[in-house]
């Protein structure tokens, strides 16, 4: 539903919509009356004015009274304070209401969004969700501050203006109600079209910038590609619909304001020629034709200003419908409603009976698995690229659930467990150590950020990074900018590896990352990963070589399905899938050597699988 | 970013908008010439209602009624009518020149260097292209009505003064209040403005991050405190909006009450005036009308003079990209690349990086159809080395030659088609995955692009796509596993059969047996090229007949495995450091 950004799906149901979003503010409702209170006064001051004006005129000005001229000043400005006063507080009290409701819906969304499972995370894409708590919300925020006051003003205005006109000249005031119906049809098209005009030229806005965005993060390949050229004429092809959508947009502007312009000429034109006869005649006083000049003007812009929030309005609702969209998503793995409280950290056994897993219910990844891990174990999985260890690991951490089947932790199912207890007896180290653009402290402690800086630097020198924290300008307050771009893969590792540490969890799922650590980093990832996993419960998803032999057990995985099942010895002594793997490791040598034989000949390439091999044997037995 | 810029920088960006004007003469002099019409009679109007009021209605003369009135409806016919033609021109000279400088901006940072791309974020990149150029495009859209503006203004004092010098006097005392209240006006809001622009951005900012970051928030259960972050920027927005709120609710009533307040001034004075015979009701009711129409055309002049400086210092960083040259460009008279096997010659080559020496005087051949694999400790230059056969970076020392040609003599797009490259993470754009693996040669048929797909065992994996080969990936499509993206990203080097083939840890992502498999089709796919591989594994390795085994930006040994192994201790101690071969 989500995969669609940058346009706006037409809207269902605005009135429930609007309803919905009046339920929640419920709680502003005094405010709300009390900025309704003030934009009445503020309307009934403005539309007195010109009243005033006819009887300074009549009053004072024609029969030559210079006394009522100035009471009528007087009494203007005391018009005029109220006009202040009251307009001052509706422009306070809405803008409060509208940014009291975003502050709330952001929190509110982006709380509700952290709650939701790993399999929303994986069908929707985080631009989509970034663009609902930032572009999605401001769009609201625009209309709050700006629009929803214009609606409520302009609209009491309309009705004061056309009272007033009445009041003054009823006749004079029928003949410009006339003209009514074109303002409002020419209003009425403006709004529509110019909506519509509006929301493609901001598709096409966010199309060009996707292929601005695209074309800087694969500037490289463009490059090596040669392909400068073909894409700039791609680029200006989406750029040329950019400015006919705007031209459009422009268009409906540049339609209706003179269509406005000319009603409104229309309508001075009729009030002076007919208002002038009358006044001629004797009907209507001079004073009443200067107020209805002035009401006239008054008249004509709110419901210009009406057609033109309109365009926000329907932005507004879109970004509300999609926001309240997301708000409905219900995850799919909550805490229980009761959740099992631990009094003291399990031991670590781990239990799996029967689990049958799959992300699409038509295709099973994990099918009745059975796997026991006793407390203190150190477990290593391996397996080709889809054989379920990844899956593993996420259903350990209940990122998913299983379809059928349980996994029990000290014999508690997963899914009775508390949240807070579940977090704090497991720890993951995923593949790519994630840093988030804070200090080097917010990094470490994340998972435990009451720990102090004693512990904290305690838990440094254990996993052996004290020194290499030390080195950095700041330490520990040493910020990690974008996402840790500065750091090399190692030692984002290494920071990965610290904060579990700090944790201090009973269990340790750790997936090894499979791409490459500088070799200055790799002892000291080495280090830190055998100060983690000592003396806990741990399954390791291994890429290396190294990190199976280490481990207490190995378990092949194939299909889903745990083919073998043993000591590093055992199945590297069978003839199973696992001496298949390590003949694959040690003799992808020997595979190319038959492809190349003829090129290669007996260069010694086995020496080669040998020597590696036989290097890390030393580098075993050393440890 | 902030309001204070450098005069030069002010003066950068405000010679890039004239220069925009210069651009587009036509579209300049209409907008302008729509603009003056729209302020004659605008400045027109209300003494067209004094003429109706004082020699129609006042004096009596019905006669006259007819013919004024028809006056002032046509004025208001033409105020129409320039105003639809002046926003027209406005609207196509700010839309014609923004997509014109975006191009411009698309083209020059698409051909700017690696070095470049090394330094600068894509965030800022796209600010140029979109949030500055924006406010670039803004000066376009209001400075044609901002010369009318001041004009009418400047007209509306004279006009006052022409019907009642005394009045006059009123409406220059005014001036000087509302404009410098609509500057200061703009100009406070800008400033508040940004504060809550930059709160926003630290929202958007936060969600990226704590979105992109979410298994490890739900691995260690911190989701409750990752929201209690975004309270706390959601709390940052509302005080910083708050703070605009209330700077907007104590001045913006003042803009109506200003007028207001003028006008009110005006009847008081002014119907004295008229009730001692010093002046006409009619003047009096084109002058308050006159205040009226003051009103507006200050404001927004006060509004632009606020947001020029922003717009000339967006002006100024747009510039200051576009002048940004390429350190690496084609020859103006380029040569053909003559038939040829892909030798690669590299002759006293030295390159420094930021000052810091990586290759010094590098003699190396490659002998045509040969394969080799680069390696050598974490630095040492192999990457580097590479990347000056395509021309991602030029040496400062020294040539590299390809069958006997410089590099630098040959045109630029016959050398990266000739030369290709797979990264080690590449990068795959929103398209299908056939359009991704012909990207660089998009003259490739579906069996070429399946016979390179085959090559790069990833041909197996895309069928099983939902749409096989027609499969959008990329941002706006599937997303594929490093190893996947990887595969694709070989097939895509392979598909133009180039002379020479260069794989930077190309299968970095990919598991053991894959990779084996991938070697096993690769040398096929080798035979009749040039192949470089930078190796960080061993099993690279073994990809390549022979080895140059780089150290301190020199070539230290070059040649067969067993050789090096037996006479060349430092490769032997470089092949323990490196990373086995992984399940």
């Amino acid at each position: 539903m989500y995969a669609r950004y940058g346009t706006d799906d037409p809207i269902p149901d605005r009135l429930n919509l609007l309803r919905r979003a009046a339920r929640s503010a419920r709680y502003m409702a005094w405010p709300a009356a009390g900025a309704a209170v003030a934009a009445l006064v503020s309307t009934l001051s403005r539309v007195a004015g010109p009243l005033v004006i006819r009887e300074g005129v009549d009053g004072g000005i024609i029969p030559q009274n210079t006394s009522v001229i100035t009471t009528a000043a007087l009494v203007f400005a005391g018009i005029m304070v109220a006009q202040y006063v009251s307009t001052r507080i509706t422009l306070y009290t809405v803008a409060w209401m509208g940014e009291r409701f975003m502050m709330d819906l952001r929190t509110r969304i982006y709380a509700h969004v952290l709650r939701m499972d790993m399999a929303f995370f994986g069908r929707t894409k985080t631009g989509v969700l970034v663009s609902r708590l930032t572009s999605d919300i401001e769009s609201l925020q625009i209309f709050a501050s700006e629009g929803a006051l214009a609606v409520v003003g302009s609209t009491l205005m309309v009705v004061g203006v056309s009272v007033a006109l009445f009041v003054v000249d009823p006749f004079l005031a029928g003949l410009v109600m006339l003209l009514m119906p074109f303002l409002l049809f020419a209003s009425y098209r403006f709004g529509r079209d110019s909506a519509k005009a509006y929301r493609q030229w901001r598709g096409q806005i966010a199309k060009v910038l996707a292929a601005l965005s695209e074309n800087i993060s694969g500037v490289r390949e463009v490059q090596a590609n040669a392909q400068e050229q073909r894409q700039e004429e791609r680029f200006s092809d989406i750029d040329r619909v950019y400015y006919q959508k705007a031209m459009n947009a422009a268009k409906t502007v540049v339609n209706y304001f003179p269509r406005v312009d000319v009603l409104r000429a229309i309508g001075l034109a009729m009030v002076l020629f007919i208002g002038g006869n009358r006044v001629l005649d004797g009907e209507m006083t001079l004073g009443s034709l200067i107020a209805f000049l002035l009401y006239l003007n008054w008249f004509f812009e709110p419901i210009v200003q009406l057609a033109n929030v309109y365009n926000l309005l329907q932005g507004a609702l879109a970004a509300l419908y999609k926001l309240y969209g997301l708000a409905d998503e219900q995850p799919a793995i909550e805490e229980a409603t009761e959740p099992r409280r631990l009094s003291a950290p399990v031991e670590g056994n781990i239990d799996l009976h029967q689990v049958t897993f799959g992300y699409d219910p038509g295709e099973q990844i994990i099918t009745n698995l059975d796997l026991q891990i006793p407390a203190g174990q150190r477990v290593a999985v391996v397996g080709a690229t889809g054989s379920g260890k990844s899956t593993l690991v996420k259903l350990l951490t209940r990122f998913y659930d299983p379809q059928a089947g349980s996994i029990t932790l000290d014999g508690i199912d997963l899914r009775d467990l508390s949240f807070a207890d579940l977090r704090r007896s497991v720890a993951l180290v995923p593949q790519e150590g994630f840093l988030f653009e804070d200090s080097l402290r917010f990094n470490l402690a994340f998972g435990k950020e009451e720990i102090s800086d004693d512990k904290l630097w305690e838990a440094c020198r254990a996993a052996g990074i004290a020194e290499w924290v030390e080195s950095l300008p700041e330490g520990l307050d040493t910020l990690m900018r974008e996402r840790g771009n500065r750091l090399s893969s190692g030692e984002r590792q290494l920071v990965a590896l610290t904060r579990a540490l700090v944790v201090n969890p009973p269990i340790v799922i750790l997936d090894e990352a499979t791409s490459n650590l500088d070799p200055e980093t790799e002892n000291q990832v080495e280090t830190a990963l055998e100060t983690l996993l000592a003396g806990r419960t741990s399954i390791v998803v291994a890429h290396r070589l190294q990190t199976a032999r280490r481990a207490d057990r190995v378990l092949v995985m194939e299909a889903g399905q745990v083919v073998e099942d043993g000591s590093y010895q055992d199945l590297a002594g069978r003839d199973g899938p696992f001496a298949d793997l390590i003949r694959t490791w040690e003799t992808s040598a020997g595979l190319e050597g038959t492809h190349r034989a003829g090129l290669v000949q007996g260069t010694g390439i086995e020496s080669l699988g040998l020597a590696v091999d036989g290097d890390h044997l030393a580098a075993d037995v050393a440890s | 970013m902030d309001n204070r810029r450098d005069w030069s920088d002010l003066w950068k960006g405000l010679r890039l908008i004239i220069s925009g004007f210069l651009r587009y003469p036509r579209l300049v002099i209409f907008s302008i010439l729509a603009a003056l019409v729209w302020m004659a009679v605008t400045v027109a109007n209300p003494y067209l209602q004094k003429l109706v009021v004082d020699n129609a209605i006042e004096a009596g003369q019905t006669n006259l009624l007819v013919p004024l009135v028809l006056i002032l409806l046509l004025a208001g016919l033409m105020r129409a009518a320039s105003i639809a033609w002046r926003r027209w021109y406005a609207f196509k000279l700010a839309y014609r020149y923004e997509i014109d400088l975006r191009g411009q901006i698309f083209s020059t940072i698409q051909r700017l260097g690696f070095d470049f791309y090394d330094h600068s974020s894509a965030g800022s990149l796209m600010a140029r292209a979109s949030t500055d150029l924006t406010q670039v495009r803004l000066v376009y859209m209001i400075l044609p009505i901002t010369l009318a503006n001041i004009i009418t203004v400047a007209m509306v004092v004279v006009m006052a003064f022409v019907l009642d010098p005394v009045m006059g006097m009123v409406a220059a005392l005014a001036l000087p209040v509302m404009v410098g209240f609509a500057i200061l006006y703009a100009r406070k809001t800008t400033g508040i403005s940004f504060q809550v622009q930059q709160a926003l951005a630290e929202m958007s900012r936060l969600a990226q991050e704590g979105i992109s970051g979410i298994a490890v928030t739900k691995a260690f259960g911190r989701e409750e405190r990752e929201a209690r972050r975004a309270q706390q920027v959601a709390a940052d927005i509302f005080s910083k909006s708050m703070g605009l709120a209330r700077f907007r609710s104590l001045y913006l009533p003042w803009y109506e009450l200003i007028p207001t307040l003028i006008t009110l001034a005006a009847l008081w004075l002014g119907g004295i005036r008229v009730a001692n015979g010093d002046m006409t009701i009619g003047d009096l009711v084109a002058f308050t009308q006159y205040l009226v129409v003051l009103a507006f055309p200050i404001r927004m002049t006060g509004w632009f003079f606020a947001e020029l400086p922003r717009c000339s210092a967006a002006g100024a960083r747009i510039v200051e990209l576009l002048q940004t040259t390429p350190s690496i460009m084609g020859p103006d008279r380029p040569t053909r690349l003559a038939p040829g096997g892909g030798e690669i010659r590299f002759d006293g080559v030295s390159f420094a990086y930021d000052g810091q020496k990586v290759l010094g005087d590098l003699d190396l051949v490659i002998p045509a159809g040969s394969s080799v694999a680069l390696f050598g400790a974490t630095g040492c230059g192999k990457t580097t080395l590479a990347h000056l056969i395509p021309r991602f970076y030029d040496p400062q020392e020294g040539t590299v030659s390809i069958d006997g040609m410089d590099v630098r003599a040959l045109d630029m797009a016959e050398l990266r088609r000739e030369v290709a490259v797979a990264f080690e993470e590449p990068f795959l754009f929103s398209a299908t995955v056939a359009e991704n693996i012909a990207f660089g040669a998009p003259d490739a048929d579906r069996s070429r692009i399946v016979a390179a797909a085959r090559i790069a065992d990833a041909h197996e994996f895309i069928q099983s796509l939902p749409d096989g080969y027609d499969t959008v990936v990329g941002e706006r499509g599937l997303s594929l596993s490093g190893g996947q993206r990887q595969r694709v990203a070989l097939a895509r080097a392979i598909v133009g059969n180039p002379r020479i083939l260069i794989l930077d840890d190309a299968t970095s992502a990919v598991d053991a047996i894959t990779e084996a498999h991938i070697h096993a089709e690769l040398i096929e796919a080798m035979q009749h090229r040039t192949t470089i591989v930078i190796a960080h594994r061993t099993s690279t390795l073994l990809l390549a007949d022979r080895i140059i085994v780089l150290e301190g930006g020199r070539v230290l040994a070059f040649g067969e495995h067993q050789q090096l192994w037996d006479s060349v201790p430092r490769y032997r101690e470089l092949l323990a450091e490196a990373r086995p071969v992984h399940p």
